[in-house]
């Protein structure tokens, strides 16, 4: 029998979560695992037009009234940040399980006695650590546990986004996001990323020495910072690591890049444009790799044009993670094998983001 | 009467604002806490302008807004951005500000539509667009904007049919005036070129001073006893409206038409049925093309159709003021720096 969701918040982002529930993504039909079973939002507009769009049975404005009626076994939180402890904490104690966009607590303390509430409740709760899922992330994560690009050496992840123009979402100054209200502000909505894709990059390393320069280059007085540089530098496995993460308000294109350095070679990506450039040792032997790497990086560059091409017209976003992620944690559910963002991974990344904001503190 | 007028300002507002207070009643100005006052031009120093800073996405502000008020003009929505920043500011605006009337127990709405709301699809060529015109009940392939003001219309519907409440909606066609010459009407936009789809269409215009007294004169008539607006749907048009050829040549010599390239009608609908049936059969319909090359969207922009304003002039007396060669010079003379209650017959044509 299929699992009962429901989703609460019925903003932008609830497209993905909805569009995945209603078997509506590349992912298929998912209607033997899951179904959609209610939605909720402050506004009943805006609910009742997600329950029709998506085929919701019910549409309510109380999440409280939702979760007595309804009964859901899992409920999906995609309302603004602050309000994540609050509404996780009702649907545990309500008998659900919880998935919840990122971030979802402001702090480590938090996010370990949410964990409490989930382990008193006996229930599972499970931070959105999509871009993790995204296949050129994948591709990346498997050339690096084939050691196609030998010892880890540095990771760099950088994100450039126009965030304090006036008419995107976090620079509208009419109605200011809620993520404002964050440690990081609006970087606290980018914080989640870095971290749990450098951990996952880089998996069992222990940053010691973080370094991270806070900056409000805009001046823009609705913004607490718009411009991350940090410099984390840890110990890993095979040897020390370094690590840059970089949020940039002010440059074009808007990026979201992440690129793995090793002892034979390197990886990088795009997430918003996708693409897999590997530098790495060909089968052609140490002097025609170099050839190699240009024809072969040349030949895959083309074909992720033409493949975003056909993304752009097919109306598919960077959320192709997001839509997987889901799917490998309702077949876990179905199955009783482990969610695909275990406690340890949201643990680890809420540690790294509040170890950035350290920084912030002393500063 | 004191009337509240959201979106003031805007390109209509501001009109609407200046026509209400031309015609002697107190205008509450709802201004975004971004917009300065000054977009509101010498009305601010009318002692009959009162203004409400608030954002309608948010029901903070809404109550005390509303006290002593007898009208609502509810003109803002969002025009630009993906569906859920329009949905928030159309929808979720619309929806505080009636739950907020409602608390306040202010009765009378006019609420301000649009014609992208019709099916346009089911509508043959050459056909009179009018208020029995067929409502687009499947909008998924319509821009976001049509989308979400059909639920704002849905919004109009649900609150006109509480006790006491009286409602009328009017669907203006593409307002054009001062810095609002060139139109989507005309074409669609392709990097540096713009595509003059047809020549011939008649275009469903209003000048932005015809419909600001249209609006006036609903918000005078919603609730006056008589019940006559009450739940009506209104369409807005001008007099003699030109074809897309005629006024082209109209704003020639006045504004600046960016470069383009003329295609036929019958053409540009062949190619889109085509790609679209291909996009259906290949694909299922899943591929999202440019919105000119979707055939709801290009028939909702630049079908040849006939309009009619027989039921505006009829249920609230109006008469467009201004013909076209004289909105145009209007939209193109020096901005106008005296107090909005001298009159401008002067300027009337005919």
């Amino acid at each position: 029998m299929p699992l009962r969701a429901a989703v609460v918040g019925t903003g932008g982002i609830s497209h993905e979560h909805l569009s995945f529930l209603a078997g509506r993504t590349a992912i298929g039909d998912v209607a033997s695992r899951v179904e959609l079973w209610a939605v909720a939002d402050l506004s009943a507009a805006s609910a009742a037009y997600a329950a029709k769009t998506f085929g919701a049975r019910a549409a309510y404005t109380d999440l409280k009234e939702l979760l007595e009626i309804e009964q859901p076994d899992v409920v999906h939180i995609l309302t603004p940040p602050d309000t994540h402890v609050r509404l996780a904490t009702m649907c545990l104690e309500a008998g659900a399980d919880v998935i919840c966009e990122k971030p979802i607590t402001p702090s480590y303390p938090d996010l370990v006695g949410l964990i409490g509430t989930a382990d008193r409740c006996h229930r599972q709760i499970m931070e959105s650590h999509n871009y993790r899922f995204n296949h050129a992330v994948e591709e990346m994560v498997a050339a690096t546990d084939r050691g196609e690009l030998g010892e880890i050496r540095e990771v760099t992840i950088r994100i450039a986004l126009p965030v304090t123009d006036p008419d995107t979402r976090f620079g509208d100054p009419n109605l200011p996001s809620p993520i404002h209200a964050m440690p990081a502000g609006v970087i606290h909505d980018f914080t989640t990323h870095f971290a749990y894709l450098l951990l996952h990059l880089a998996p069992g390393v222990t940053y010691d020495r973080v370094a991270a320069a806070w900056s409000r280059h805009s001046g823009n007085q609705l913004f607490r910072y718009d411009d991350l540089d940090a410099l984390l530098i840890g110990d890993g496995p095979d040897g020390p690591v370094h690590a840059r993460l970089r949020f940039d308000a002010r440059s074009a294109p808007e990026t979201f890049t992440i690129a793995v350095r090793g002892s034979k070679g390197m990886a990088e990506t795009d997430i918003f444009q996708p693409y897999l450039r590997m530098v790495r040792p060909r089968t052609v032997g140490s002097r025609l790799s170099p050839v190699a790497n240009h024809l072969l990086n040349g030949a895959s560059l083309f074909s992720s044009g033409v493949r975003n091409f056909g993304n752009k017209l097919m109306q598919r976003g960077p959320y192709e993670g997001l839509h997987h992620m889901l799917d490998l944690t309702y077949r876990a559910m179905a199955s009783g094998t482990d969610l695909p963002v275990s406690h340890h991974d949201m643990l680890a990344a809420s540690a790294l983001v509040d170890a950035l904001l350290d920084q912030e503190a002393t500063r | 009467m004191r009337v509240l007028i959201t979106g003031a300002g805007g390109f209509v507002g501001r009109h609407v604002a200046t026509a209400a207070l031309q015609a002697g009643h107190i205008v509450r100005a709802v201004l975004r806490p971004s917009a300065p006052t000054s977009v509101l031009g010498p009305l601010v120093d009318d002692p009959a302008l009162e203004v409400a800073t608030l954002d309608l996405r948010s029901p903070v502000g809404l109550v005390d807004a509303l006290e002593g008020v007898d009208t609502v003009i509810h003109l803002a929505a969002a025009k630009s951005g993906d569906f859920y920043t329009q949905f928030a500011a159309t929808v979720v605006g619309t929806e505080n500000l009636l739950a907020a009337m409602g608390a306040v127990g202010v009765k009378n709405l006019v609420g301000v539509s649009t014609f992208s709301v019709y099916d346009y699809r089911a509508l043959r060529a050459g056909a009179l667009l009018d208020e029995f015109a067929p409502l687009d009940t499947d909008p998924g392939r319509r821009d976001e904007y049509a989308r979400t003001k059909l639920i704002q219309e849905e919004l109009y519907r649900d609150h006109a049919h509480k006790a006491g409440n009286h409602v009328v909606v009017l669907r203006p066609g593409m307002v054009y005036g001062r810095d609002n010459l060139w139109h989507a009407l005309l074409g669609a936009e392709i990097g540096p070129l713009v595509l003059r789809i047809g020549s011939r269409a008649t275009l469903p215009l209003t000048y932005a001073e015809n419909v600001a007294d249209a609006m006036v004169l609903a918000a005078e008539q919603i609730g006056g006893g008589s019940g006559r607006l009450d739940g009506q749907i209104i369409n807005i048009v001008d007099d003699r409206l030109p074809t897309q050829k005629q006024y082209i040549a109209a704003i020639a010599d006045v504004a600046e038409a960016p470069r383009s390239l003329p295609v036929p009608w019958p053409a540009m609908q062949f190619a889109t049925e085509l790609l679209d049936r291909g996009n259906e059969l290949i694909i299922g319909g899943r591929a999202k093309f440019p919105g000119f090359m979707v055939p709801d969207r290009l028939h909702a922009r630049f079908k040849p159709l006939r309009y009619t304003n027989a039921k505006a002039k009829r249920l609230l007396g109006w008469t467009p003021r201004f013909r076209l060669d004289g909105a145009i010079a209007r939209s193109v003379a020096k901005p106008s720096t005296r107090s909005s209650t001298e009159p401008v017959a002067a300027a009337v044509d005919g």
